[in-house]
């Protein structure tokens, strides 16, 4: 019923194109003033509104090519990305440890968050080419085959930040395509162990610190190192799970057996791959685990950020201090301000009502591209769509638990708000190609 | 061809409940911070972006009788150093090094000074009094090294040193258990209070409300701009019924005698007011808040706080005798033309007794018996009105109870007496505990504020005022006023021909008797000396007397005492001349 009212209208979405244009507003807005105090204050303003007018060109360079070009193109869009993503290692320079700029003239350009959307891009033309086979799991494989290179070579930037964007992603458009819910199960499960063993290491570190030999906590750290502990946590999943399996067999429980297969290797597969990205992390992430699992053990340390974002947030009450006026942002308390903790900004100068309108400005967008997906012509169309939709929403929801204290550090910005040239005209590309699904939703066209 | 994809549709739905739900957390989290918590976190920022610097209030200043400034206030710019937990000492050497060179002081010393505050964890003043420009450098200093802080406070000044020190008191930093009571009555933890004296007594009406600048500060701690400047109140003026003079001369003439040990009370007669209450030894209050951290070290370490005046007992000796001879007198068990023979002892039964004159008085009667302080005399005059009276007669003159002046760690001293003897039920009253009872000697214990009402009692005819020394308290504050009255301790019902004896015979023995070194031309002095043996070594200098200008009612009493300062003819009669004269002194 919704779709027929939607295949009614015209071929722009103009609520889309308000929410767009109010999430620019708001975030130009917060930009005049999160940056107000800073030293490079009218360069930040050159490149932001150097960036809107390219983005505006960009935008309308995704609405006015048809995006199937990019389904026909896919091979060639896949090569170009990883050569541009292996050119960044070689000439791109370097800022704050990452060489993941590349010089065009006057303007820097930041290749990954190219690389991101065109993945997406990518991604859609090959679920929709495996779309018969779907329910197997070397699609599943298959897909993230495709994704690791890319993700290969970004991580080489290194860039973990955005790597991390990458399997949500994944993960949402595999679901989307269609892929078998036992797969994703398998391959969530195995996720959250991986992602587990991290919070847990860090959390027996800073409970149970003088944990004497033998207890629990001693034994859990053990297992980081690989050794003895590791292999008998192993053999004893191994063992569980054969008497499980041997224990539903007399019970008659018809259970297949893949399970008691599948679900210790998922297990032990995440244990392992936790801890060893635990031993491999650097001291600045391992920080923000810390201060994720425990916020007021060093309120100086690496949770002082999020902490002084929840204060600027929360004393901004209902209406805010006004723009301009808030003393978190402007006397340096709240770090990164017009960047990945833009949001706090808006907290703290325009209260309840400025991020709720954000809030709402963000559904409104989410929702218009779920919508987008839904109505589109094809499967590919309708594949970029839920792409995109994941990734402003998992960036939303990351860079908003951040500011909030819900989620940990993970130095994702916010899309639309956060300042960041590449990202900004990037995004907008990707959300006039989704512009442009909207607007062929008619199969006549 | 239009919804190839719609089976996969309630997927993409899916997706986006979650997504709506995520974000409806992420809602109300946000309604949890701005909404439920604002005020926290409001607080919060503002003590992000706001520090205090405090100034301490002056305290309320104190007056004497005539409006002389016995304690006031200075400027002051101090320098704090406020350790943090856990603070490494190593950390401290840079800190001390730089702060050397601006303050003028050694690196190693001050670096033991902050050894010592952090070892104690106790904020610490590393200099006062610095001058303004010194203080904008040490700012800086402020921002490298957390917990260094510059305050402006008003400084307790005693613009007369050394004077009514055990009366007055002094300020110091607050210990570990007063910080616990006081914290929630708005002090910190660097301020000092009243520590003894009138200035822990009024320590709630002296104190002011302390002002400060409020200023905004940047993450690194930077001033921005400065807030609010907050003015200072200053605490209530109070005014003393002391005379600056009289206690000056009684501070000096302990000062100057012989073992610089005793107390000196001076009351009104009329009203009860004190005019002089010293002790000695005393000590400089100002000492004790130099920035000289030496001299307040060796100022403490000779400091006693025990006040001679309220808190030491002694036996009144021959000062007890107008007592015995009130009681004597009015109780007609003795006449005072009855003769009585001196021979310079005295014998009851076995015992003999000594007169302080071996040679003999020869002839006594009540009027030379006192002059002379006969002994011999007494111990007869004793026997004939027996110990049960003189006791009576020693409870009615306000001895054995305190006078309950306010200050603290008065003594009561100790009654002697039948009675007393009976409820302790130690043993049996004797003949001897009444002869030696009789002289002021065996187990009574007096304070000089206790002798010292006598003496005015004796004065005003029968009237006990209790001592007190607040004129009245100017409330800074209420803009009002508070005035102390007089208060009766009692009466002491004696006839008046009584008080005529008694008082001609101390007015003789300053014209011609044992006091004559307090006699003073063109007033009607009238006093007692003593000489009270003791235990402790030579006897303790006594003397009690008061004073009016001819045709007037007496205006002063004075009580001095000497502890072992021996004959209170030669050691404290001179002492009360020069307070007397000091309280006459502008009328004369």
């Amino acid at each position: 019923m919704p779709i027929k009212a939607e295949i009614g209208k015209g071929r722009i979405d103009w609520v889309f194109i308000a929410a767009v244009l109010g999430l620019l507003g708001l975030g130009t807005l917060m930009m005049l003033s999160a940056a107000s105090p800073l030293p490079y204050y009218t360069q930040i303003l050159q490149r932001h509104f150097m960036a809107l007018l390219l983005g505006a060109l960009f935008f309308f360079f995704g609405l006015g090519f048809n995006y199937q070009i990019f389904q026909d193109q896919a091979q060639v869009l896949y090569a170009l990305v990883l050569a541009i993503l292996a050119a960044v290692l070689l000439i791109g320079t370097t800022q704050r440890g990452h060489r993941a700029w590349i010089n065009i003239s006057f303007f820097t350009f930041q290749p990954a968050e190219l690389a991101r959307i065109v993945m997406i891009l990518v991604m859609a033309a090959f679920l929709d080419w495996r779309a018969r086979k779907m329910d197997q799991f070397s699609s599943v494989l298959l897909a993230f085959g495709v994704a690791g290179p890319v993700m290969f070579l970004i991580l080489k930037q290194p860039d973990f930040s955005t790597v991390l964007t990458f399997f949500p992603i994944l993960l949402g458009m595999i679901f989307c395509g269609g892929a078998g819910l036992a797969h994703l199960f398998a391959l969530i499960g195995y996720g959250a162990t991986a992602a587990f063993m991290p919070l847990l290491y860090t959390f027996c570190q800073i409970r149970y610190a003088q944990a004497p030999p033998g207890s629990l906590p001693y034994f859990i750290l053990q297992t980081s190192r690989m050794g003895l502990s590791a292999a008998a946590v192993i053999a004893a999943i191994i063992f569980i799970s054969v008497m499980a399996w041997r224990l539903s067999i007399m019970l008659r429980t018809q259970a297949r057996a893949i399970y008691f297969v599948a679900i210790p290797l998922v297990l032990a597969a995440g244990m392992l791959s936790g801890a060893v990205a635990t031993r491999h992390m650097k001291s600045y992430q391992r920080n923000r685990f810390v201060a994720f699992v425990a916020p007021h053990a060093d309120i100086q340390g690496a949770a002082y950020n999020v902490h002084q974002s929840q204060v600027a947030i929360g004393s901004g009450g209902l209406l805010g201090k006004g723009l301009f006026s808030g003393t978190q942002s402007r006397l340096g308390f709240l770090p990164e301000r017009h960047t990945d903790f833009i949001y706090a900004v808006v907290g703290e100068e325009m209260g309840f009502a400025g991020t709720m309108a954000i809030l709402a400005l963000y559904m409104l967008l989410i929702w218009r591209i779920v919508s987008a997906g839904r109505l589109a012509r094809d499967r590919y169309g309708y594949l970029v769509c839920c792409g995109l939709a994941t990734m402003f929403a998992f960036e939303f929801v990351l860079n908003v638990g951040m500011c909030v204290g819900l989620m940990p550090v993970a130095g994702i910005p916010l899309p639309l708000i956060s300042y960041g040239g590449s990202s900004l005209v990037i995004t907008l590309w990707a959300l006039g190609v989704v512009a442009n699904i909207y607007s062929r939703r008619y199969s006549l066209l | 061809m239009i919804q190839n994809h719609h089976l996969l549709l309630p997927r993409l739905n899916l997706l986006w409940a979650l997504i709506y739900g995520s974000s409806a957390i992420m809602g109300l989290r946000l309604v949890e911070l701005q909404i439920l918590h604002k005020g926290e976190y409001r607080m919060e920022a503002e003590r992000n972006r706001t520090q205090m610097i405090y100034q301490t209030a002056p305290r309320g200043r104190i007056y004497d009788r005539n409006g002389v400034a016995l304690a006031s206030n200075q400027p002051a710019f101090s320098l704090i150093y406020l350790p943090a937990e856990g603070k490494a000492l190593a950390d401290l050497k840079p800190l001390a090094e730089d702060l050397a060179g601006q303050i003028n002081q050694a690196s190693a010393t001050l670096l033991e000074t902050l050894q010592q505050a952090v070892s104690e964890k106790t904020a610490i003043r590393l200099a006062e009094n610095l001058p303004s420009r010194t203080m904008f450098r040490l700012s800086e200093l402020k921002t490298i090294y957390p917990g260094v802080d510059l305050i402006v406070e008003a400084r307790r000044y005693y613009p007369l040193g050394r004077f009514a020190s055990h009366l007055i008191g002094y300020t110091g930093k607050m210990d570990s258990r007063s910080w616990k009571e006081l914290k929630s009555k708005g002090y910190r933890v660097d301020s000092r209070i009243g520590k003894m004296g009138l200035e822990s007594v009024f320590e709630r009406q002296l104190r002011g409300i302390d002002g400060g600048v409020r200023m905004e500060v940047d993450a690194q701690g930077r001033l921005k701009r400065i807030l609010e400047r907050i003015f200072w109140e200053p605490g209530s003026n109070i005014y003393l019924t002391l005379d600056a003079n009289v206690q000056k001369a009684a501070d000096e003439g302990l000062r100057k005698s012989a073992t610089n040990r005793g107390a000196v009370v001076a009351l009104d007669p009329r009203n009860g007011a004190i005019l002089a209450l010293s002790s000695a030894p005393d000590f400089d209050p100002n000492a004790l808040l130099s920035s000289d951290p030496k001299l307040v070290k060796e100022t403490f370490a000779g400091l006693t706080e025990f006040n001679h005046a309220i808190a030491g007992t002694y036996s009144p000796g021959s000062i007890f005798k107008p007592i015995v001879g009130a009681a004597g007198l009015n109780e007609a068990r003795i006449d005072p033309q009855e003769i009585v023979f001196c021979p310079g002892y005295f014998e009851l039964g076995k015992r003999i007794f000594l007169c302080w004159e071996h040679k003999g008085h020869k002839k006594m009667s009540w009027f030379p018996g006192l002059t002379q302080s006969c002994d011999v005399y007494f111990y007869h005059m004793g026997l004939k009105t027996g110990g049960a009276l003189i006791e009576k007669y020693a409870k009615l003159f306000g001895l054995g109870v305190k006078t309950n002046i306010a200050l603290k760690g008065e003594k009561s001293g100790n009654i002697f007496g039948p009675e007393s003897r009976a409820k302790s039920s130690r043993s049996w009253w004797y003949d001897g505990d009444t002869v030696n009872l009789s002289i002021g000697q065996g187990e009574l214990l007096v304070t000089p504020i206790q002798m010292a009402v006598v003496a005015s009692a004796i004065a005003n005819r029968g009237t006990l005022w209790r001592p007190h020394y607040t004129d009245r308290i100017e409330y800074a504050r209420e803009r009002a006023e508070y005035k102390q009255q007089p208060e009766k301790m009692g009466s002491i019902p004696l006839k008046d021909e009584t008080w005529n004896n008694v008082q001609e015979a101390m007015l003789l023995a300053v014209s011609s008797g044992t006091a004559r070194q307090a006699a003073i031309p063109g007033l009607d002095v009238r006093g007692k000396t003593g000489s009270a043996q003791n235990p402790s070594g030579d006897d303790h200098a006594w003397f009690m007397a008061y004073a009016a200008k001819p045709g007037e009612l007496p205006s002063i009493a004075v009580v001095v005492l000497v502890e072992n300062g021996g004959k209170g003819s030669s050691v404290a009669a001179p002492i009360a001349k020069e307070v007397i004269l000091a309280a006459f002194g502008r009328t004369l």
